[in-house]
């Protein structure tokens, strides 16, 4: 139709998964490809650095030091004690994230944390890790009693509260990584060539780092809050 | 009672969305005066102690990163109406 002159342009290519083949009748997304793909990645990359640990580390062994380090500063930072316990939760979350949101600036591949399906899955994780956590720590009643702080009116209010956690957490991931994608599309579509390269750098590389950072960040505060 | 043809409902419903898609978007008042109002605050405290630089940015990022995402919602759901609901 003339007069959606934006719906012409393939804003279908950017929103939602696109399933790309059958396996016994289930449609595999482009979603699950490139996670799976990041994944493997990963593994081998881990795989690569740790067959020859040196007591002096080399130049990669370094790095990758350095990074796990910051993550575990982090952690323990707002959380005291918990650095090393929670480093493979938290550590899968910042790699995986991280890249997820930094691999849209390859050409032809989509961003998987731009499908509301990986984030939720990612949200709804650390939601039920929170939780889980926290009746470990405190035990099950004590957890109970802890929604209806300070006054039992509270408890309602409270747990709408922490139902609203996974929401809020995973579409703010979609909705910068998505909102870029989108706004790359259009101003490829519109100024094509000279506009989308450092529109790309911005929210490929920066947002995409920061919201990594921020994701990983919340997820250790539900932690820390749902287990004090 | 006033019937209306299924073209005209369908051109209606497309008017309202797009409306609402335009509304939706007044949300980005919020985010920007808080992120200018984070930003300014972080200069004046660069200028106060310049040697908390790298600190004071991370936290100003990590501050406006979670405020925006208020405006993000917003976007989102604009771009639900425009994309999805005109389709």
């Amino acid at each position: 139709m003339h007069y959606f002159y934006l719906a012409q342009f393939d804003i279908e290519a950017q929103a939602g998964p696109k399933a790309l083949f059958e396996i016994f009748g289930i449609p595999v997304n482009d979603t699950t490809v490139i996670g799976y793909a990041i994944t493997i990645g990963l593994i081998i990359f881990a795989r690569i650095v740790t067959s020859n640990l040196q007591v002096i580390p080399g130049r990669l062994q370094s790095a990758v030091e350095i990074l796990l380090e910051a993550i575990v500063n982090t952690t323990e930072g707002m959380m005291s004690g918990g650095g090393r316990k929670l480093l493979p939760f938290i550590g899968t979350i910042a790699l995986f994230i991280g890249i997820s949101n930094i691999i849209g600036i390859l050409p032809l591949v989509k961003n998987p944390t731009a499908d509301l399906n990986m984030t939720l899955a990612f949200g709804l994780s650390v939601f039920v890790f929170s939780n889980a956590y926290a009746i470990k720590v405190k035990g099950f009643w004590p957890y109970l009693k802890g929604f209806a702080e300070p006054m039992i009116f509270i408890l309602p209010i409270n747990i709408l509260g922490e139902l609203a956690k996974p929401i809020s957490h995973s579409f703010r991931l979609f909705g910068n990584v998505f909102g870029g994608s989108v706004l790359i599309a259009l101003a490829a579509y519109f100024v094509p060539g000279i506009l989308p390269v450092p529109l790309m750098a911005w929210f490929d590389i920066f947002i995409g780092l920061v919201q990594a950072l921020i994701f990983t960040m919340l997820a250790i505060a539900y932690i820390s809050i749902a287990s004090e | 009672m006033v019937e209306f043809s299924p073209e005209l409902l369908e051109t209606i419903i497309r008017a309202a969305a797009l409306i609402g898609a335009g509304l939706a978007l007044i949300a980005g008042i919020g985010p920007g005066i808080g992120q200018g109002f984070a930003a300014g605050k972080a200069v004046e405290s660069v200028a106060r102690q310049p040697e908390a630089r790298g600190l004071i940015t991370t936290t100003m990022l990590v501050g406006q990163a979670v405020s925006e995402s208020t405006g993000i919602y917003a976007f989102v759901f604009a771009l639900i109406l425009l994309f999805f609901i005109i389709l």
